[in-house]
């Protein structure tokens, strides 16, 4: 009787061609996609028809939270209306994100301790450094020392806390305040400040570079208004958003933009 | 594939010669690796960017009364927004799942005498249906007729790419500003109870429209009356008390001289 021989077959599967597609995938991902950037709250933006884009560059974005949605707060609205402010610089230029911020920073210091002669608020340069390398920020100028101090993981949970009254820019009506200005103006102002000094200023010690960026930043600020972006959760009432417009307003930033997400709209016959 | 055979076929085996080898490279590590770093460019980065809706607004210092422009009576069309609410969440549409926004509107002054029914009418986002235009959208467009009729023109002209889009863009910017055509003057007004989408989408109706003159304001004293009126004849409750008063950090804002439809 014959044996019956079993073939002996190789179990390995040639893996080259499947390594193949994953490489192109990969590549496609890391050329189309950009990095989703850190922030402390998610909103979800009403959309439009408008097809312009956010700019990568040069944009001060504050961001308006959303009321709570996770159901387990009493009073959902504690959580509605923090401020979030955030600087981009240039990325393809010296003039980074980081030194942008460090330059708001101490406008916006200088205009605050004015401000405040009794309270004045000094920071270390370390806690400077800190706040460079930070997106988003939405402290009061008074927690400023105290959030800078703190870890990575601590500041993001801290930040995260929407019902926490220390989080978020604080933000008022501006009426009869004699002049002086609230947080969220402070900043602004700093931003008004920086980029228009630095425009009119040529004894500054930046390069033709850096002028010439920030000049650019001031066009997109002052000009076309593309230099800041509200966003805000398409359910917030009108009357929390028409609080920013108003303080905006104030501050003589009269344009500005809203950010949305894209909506298509089919064409009409009529 | 990946691997380097040196295996001599019918050759004979000479003395000394190097054992027969198949290189092979196991390619199954590589591919983990790469499906991992797959994962993580999908869960960390996002390929929709935002859009931004420009908007520019008048200072809010005190503008004396004789410097105020003033819209012709039969171009001016007020808006007032509102969105219903269920609880304290916007109400939503049962079939479509969109917030369900009214808009009370009126042409001209308002009609605080009630002389006839057109005083305030009611209308809602609808946008296009079966490629009609629909709701406060067919009105719009009825009211910017002039500039909508060379708009069409100007967009087809693009499509069949006789025009490129600069010279489109800036055609079409013209025309929506072109001070010989009759264009309205829109008044958007959002009541204490309209969300940020409510506002979004009546910005979003100016752009579709071309129209170029609107602005946005908050409701007088006026339109709480109109309002009121309204509700009795239409047995409709639209002046509810606000449903989400201010967080406690922000402080009440409403500008003196004007009341919002609050009671």
């Amino acid at each position: 009787m014959g044996k019956v021989k079993i073939k002996k077959k190789s179990t390995l599967i040639d893996m080259t061609a499947m390594s193949d597609v994953t490489v192109l995938l990969l590549t496609f991902f890391m050329l189309t996609s950009t990095f989703l950037q850190k922030e402390p709250t998610i909103v979800y933006t009403p959309s439009s028809v408008s097809e312009e884009k956010v700019p990568m560059n040069n944009l001060v974005t504050v961001l308006v939270s959303s009321a709570d949605k996770s159901g387990k707060l009493d009073d959902p609205s504690i959580a509605e209306g923090k401020l979030f402010i955030s600087f981009t610089g240039d990325a393809d230029s010296t003039l980074s994100s980081e030194k942008i911020r460090g330059m708001m920073l101490d406008e916006a210091i200088s205009i605050y301790n004015e401000q405040h002669k009794n309270n004045r608020i000094a920071l270390s340069d370390q806690q400077k450094a800190e706040f460079r390398t930070i997106n988003m920020i939405g402290v009061p100028f008074s927690e400023l020392s105290d959030v800078l101090s703190m870890s990575i993981t601590e500041r993001d949970k801290f930040m995260s806390d929407m019902t926490d009254p220390k989080v978020g820019i604080p933000i008022d009506d501006n009426k009869n305040r004699d002049g002086r200005l609230n947080d969220f103006q402070v900043w602004l102002k700093a931003i008004y400040n920086v980029a228009q000094r630095i425009n009119n200023e040529q004894s500054e010690n930046l390069s033709a570079e850096e002028r010439s960026q920030l000049s650019n930043l001031y066009t997109a600020l002052m000009r076309k208004g593309q230099g800041i972006a509200i966003k805000a959760d398409k359910d917030t009432p009108f009357t929390t958003v028409q609080m920013v417009f108003d303080n905006l307003q104030t501050m003589k930033l009269n344009k500005f933009s809203l950010m949305t997400a894209l909506k298509s709209e089919d064409e009409p016959t009529n | 594939m990946a691997q380097i055979d040196t295996s001599d076929k019918g050759g004979k085996k000479k003395k000394g010669a190097q054992k027969k080898m198949s290189i092979h490279v196991d390619f199954t590590p590589m591919v983990d690796m790469n499906m991992l770093l797959i994962t993580f460019f999908m869960l960390c980065t996002t390929m929709i960017k935002s859009q931004t809706l420009q908007i520019v607004l008048p200072t809010n210092e005190d503008v004396k009364k004789e410097q105020q422009s003033q819209a012709k009576q039969s171009e001016a069309i007020t808006l007032i927004l509102d969105t219903e609410y269920n609880g304290d969440k916007p109400a939503t549409d049962a079939e479509t799942g969109k917030t369900i926004h009214n808009i009370y509107y009126y042409e001209g002054i308002a009609d605080t005498t009630f002389a006839t029914n057109k005083y305030l009418q009611k209308e809602q986002f609808i946008g296009n249906v079966n490629h009609e235009t629909q709701g406060i959208r067919k009105i719009l467009r009825s009211k910017n007729q002039q500039v909508m009729e060379q708009y069409i023109k100007l967009k087809e002209q693009w499509k069949n790419k006789e025009i490129t889009k600069e010279e489109f863009d800036k055609a079409a910017k013209q025309n929506a500003s072109d001070s010989l055509k009759t264009r309205p003057v829109v008044v958007i007004k959002p009541g204490p109870n309209t969300t940020y989408e409510g506002l979004i989408n009546a910005i979003d109706e100016m752009n579709i429209n071309q129209i170029s003159r609107y602005s946005i304001e908050l409701p007088t004293h006026t339109d709480t009356v109109l309002l009121r009126h309204y509700e009795q004849a239409n047995n409709e409750t639209i002046i509810r008390p606000t449903v989400r008063n201010r967080a406690a950090h922000m402080t009440a804002a409403t500008a003196e001289g004007e009341s919002t439809p609050n009671p």
